[in-house]
């Protein structure tokens, strides 16, 4: 008997129940699509944040405590002073691998411009195509972590073509002092070797490397007489904001912390502990915070997520008490048929498991309905924003339906418990 | 009673005597109308706020002098410094470069006004004290390291060049100072390479005034404003030329559009979704009341009079949901931004007749359609209740 009126409600009701499954259906969408983004938001903006450029830079040891500056030209070629080519890989075995978006070594070294003038020349990475010892394979370079640069004629240097080992791009104010335009060949000079390089293209980075000269790295070690040899590598890698943990690590040593605050530390993606991670695995490396980029980062996301959280929040409330309305209002105008009911002998347990079944059976409807529109949505946010789609984050599921439930059931009970108070005569006599 | 003050009646006492169900209905048209006034208000405040959390990211303009003949000097950078519009200069600091002798050794030092440095450069993380009074020095930490110098130390700079006075030793007097070092700089770029005094302390030393090398400005402000100022400022100035730094200026646009069109979205998704939900709320309260329109044919009003009469309801619960809802959503607005940018804002006025429209008309079609539903039912079928 009991499903046969529930039966016969959804049957003859059919256009009210739909109604109700609509907006339970919309409400939960709603929720589905902003805790889908407001949860992968983070990082997205970060990946977006890495337009900056990389916020860890490793040197190596020795050279990170003696000045750069005063040791340039003619310097002993000490071990410890340069970092290991054949090590690079391993940057992308450490705890947070995952997190290591890009990585490009650099080299760098004076050379004599035919015109008698000195420059800086670097070697680097500019879209390397990269075999990982982890069997995956990773695109980086400065294409990537460079991505201000304009290039005011000619056109980026293609490592992956061929002959592209004698090719190099300059910076447009040195480009402009030397006379030199893109298609030129330019004969550089050092204490080690020399080399005609043609220039593929004019970059404006809009800082000290428009005086500069990028050319790749073996071309620049087989100049400088340093193979297998990196003087920096910077890494760009989404790291977590920092706290009062991070922070704490970061001024007195990992070794201040107690064991389970270190372990909280090592296995939370910090850009301090990603840090450390990485002088584990390269030999004699130093890796500091470019603190430029990895603070920024942490308030722009900070900011980000907390409004997206709140944005979250007022959608939340507003579907929930959307959904409260209406199954509000649906219940109050069956007051004859529970009046009807009543006068029959129904009780008022059976009463309420009837209308409230309808009602949650509409909204487990409504909801899975809504859940797969809901993501619908935040796919569409994240295709035209981001251009990436937004991962499904299977927390979602749970706290949709919940939150499905407890709206339909809070909208419900107070609405079924007034009409039990009702008198049938009363309901029936149609006052 | 005259025709016009019985609609009135109609109207206000139906909306009274069905109170619970009209409050409903008013508390569903109040959440879309917060829910559209708070997400344009910060809809339209984001792009401000968000461009001053970009500040962070240090100075994205510097001034150079235009050319080896002349130099810049407080006065010409002061003029092109009032040349930015009031509020949108967050920092400014000037720099001065110098080498000096620190234990017979070459050190480059920048004398700046630590204020405006500190301004400028937010990401600048110093371990221990700003300086703040005379002959106070902030190292860098590789200069720091390089020195073995630490925050309470105390260090000679001299300053020598070629007229320094002869004794007759044979020995020179080059003017001295005695530093103390405050605070060690961390920033893990070349800003570590250098030891940072005020203007003045450094003007003391090299007993020459007012020359500036260069002046980093950090300016809230878009990108295509900021390439404007490099265009009216020289020709303002001749002696100053604005440069962008490409870095900050490029990645910020790209990543400040990004995140713009990402609440712009959220905000017409959240829209769309909520107003379909007020819609169905007011479907679902007029839907019920069609025994009331049967009796009102029966007794022999026209079908125009009762979708009238519905309409006035309409309007009058969409005006007072949307007046609600514009002070609810500002307040939520307002919330939102004290906590996550700690910054008031202002209330936009255009809104308040925007969100009253918006409710009205949404409000308004919701009603249409089951009332003209209702209108074209035989009102004995309704009364009867089939």
């Amino acid at each position: 008997m009991f499903f046969r009126m529930i039966r016969g409600a959804f049957a003859r009701q059919k256009m009210k129940m739909l109604m109700i499954a609509l907006t339970i259906a919309l409400g939960a969408s709603l929720a589905t699509a902003m805790l889908n983004v407001m949860m992968d938001v983070g990082d997205k903006v970060n990946q977006e944040l890495k337009a900056y450029g990389a916020n860890i830079t490793v040197v190596p040891k020795s050279r990170s405590v003696l000045d750069d500056l005063y040791e340039m030209e003619g310097s002993e070629t000490d071990q410890g002073s340069y970092l290991r080519e054949d090590e690079l890989g391993k940057i992308k075995t450490i705890f947070w691998a995952f997190n290591i978006v890009d990585f490009t070594p650099f080299i760098d070294t004076q050379v004599s411009l035919p015109s008698g003038s000195e420059a800086k020349i670097v070697g680097t990475w500019f879209n390397h195509h990269m075999e990982l010892p982890t069997g995956e394979t990773l695109d980086t370079g400065i294409q990537n972590l460079r991505s201000w640069w304009t290039i005011t004629s000619g056109e980026w240097l293609d490592e992956t073509a061929q002959k592209s080992a004698d090719v190099c791009m300059v910076g447009e104010v040195l480009a402009q002092n030397e006379g030199i335009s893109a298609g030129d060949s330019i004969h550089v000079k050092t204490a080690a070797g020399e080399k005609d390089l043609t220039v593929a293209g004019i970059y404006n980075a809009g800082g000290d490397e428009d005086n500069q000269i990028f050319a790749p790295l073996d071309t620049v070690q087989a100049l400088s007489g340093t193979d297998g040899k990196l003087t920096s590598i910077e890494v760009s890698a989404l790291t977590t904001p920092d706290n009062d943990l991070a922070r704490k690590a970061a001024k007195e040593g990992p070794e201040s912390l107690s064991i389970s605050q270190y372990e909280t530390w090592y296995c939370t993606a910090y850009v301090s502990s990603i840090c450390f991670q990485i002088q584990e695995v390269i030999t004699d490396s130093v890796a500091n915070p470019v603190r430029q980029v990895a603070d920024s980062e942490g308030a722009i996301m900070e900011k980000t997520e907390l409004l997206m959280v709140l944005i979250t929040l007022l959608s939340l409330l507003g579907s929930a008490l959307g959904i409260t309305n209406l199954v509000t209002a649906s219940v109050m105008e069956r007051s004859q048929e529970i009046g009807l009911l009543k006068a029959v002998g129904a009780t008022d347990g059976r009463i309420s498991a009837l209308i409230l079944s309808e009602v949650m059976i509409t909204g487990v409807i409504g909801a899975v309905i809504g859940y797969f529109a809901g993501f619908g949505f935040a796919q569409i946010i994240g295709q035209t924003v981001f251009g990436s789609s937004i991962d499904m984050k299977p927390m979602v599921i749970p706290i949709v339906i919940a939150l499905v439930l407890a709206v339909t059931l809070l909208g419900s009970i107070p609405a079924i418990r007034m009409l039990l108070r009702l008198r049938p005569t009363e309901v029936l006599h149609g006052r | 009673m005259s025709k016009r003050s019985f609609f009135f009646k109609m109207i206000t006492s139906s909306l009274i005597r069905r109170r619970s169900r009209m409050l409903v209905a008013l508390l569903a048209i109040a959440v879309g109308g917060t829910i559209l006034s708070g997400l344009v208000t910060i809809y339209y405040d984001v792009p401000r706020q968000m461009g001053n959390e970009f500040r962070n990211y240090g100075a994205n303009m510097i001034f150079l002098a235009s050319s080896n003949d002349v130099q810049l000097n407080a006065e010409n950078v002061e003029e092109a410094k009032s040349h930015i519009k009031a509020g949108q200069l967050i920092g400014a600091a000037p720099f001065r470069y110098e080498m000096v002798q620190i234990h017979e050794q070459p050190i480059a030092v920048a004398g700046t006004d630590i204020e405006g440095a500190k301004a400028t450069s937010p990401y600048w993380l110093v371990d221990g004290e700003w300086p703040a009074a005379p002959n106070e020095a902030l190292v860098g930490k590789k200069e720091a390291a390089h020195l073995n110098l630490k925050a309470g130390d105390t260090f000679n700079m001299v300053y020598s060049t070629e007229n320094d006075e002869v004794l007759e030793s044979g020995e020179t007097v080059a003017p001295t100072a005695k530093m103390t070092v405050t605070g060690i700089l961390e920033t893990g770029g070349s800003e570590e390479e250098y030891i940072y005094i005020s203007t003045d302390d450094l003007e003391a030393l090299t007993g020459s005034a007012g020359r500036i090398d260069v002046v980093e400005l950090s300016v809230s402000a878009e990108r295509d404003e900021l390439e404007a100022y490099t265009q009216s400022i020289p020709a303002a100035v001749p002696e100053v030329t604005p440069r962008l730094v490409k870095r900050v200026t490029e990645s910020e646009s790209q990543v400040l559009t990004k995140l713009q069109a990402l609440v712009l979205l959220v905000t017409s998704v959240v829209l769309v979704l909520t107003m379909i939900c007020v819609a169905t709320t007011m479907t679902a309260v007029v839907t019920e009341r069609r025994k009331e329109i049967g009796l009102r044919k029966a007794l022999g009003a026209t079908d125009r009079e009762i979708v009238g009469e519905f309409m006035g309801e309409g309007l009058l619960l969409g005006g007072f949901g949307g007046l609600i809802g514009v002070f609810l959503g500002f307040a939520f607005a307002q919330y939102v931004s004290r906590n996550v940018f700690s910054n008031s804002i202002t209330f936009q006025f255009w809104l308040l007749p925007v969100t009253v429209i918006v409710s009205i008309l949404v409000t308004g079609l919701a009603c249409l359609l089951p009332v003209r539903n209702a209108t074209e039912v035989d009102p004995a079928v309704v009364l009867k209740g089939e």
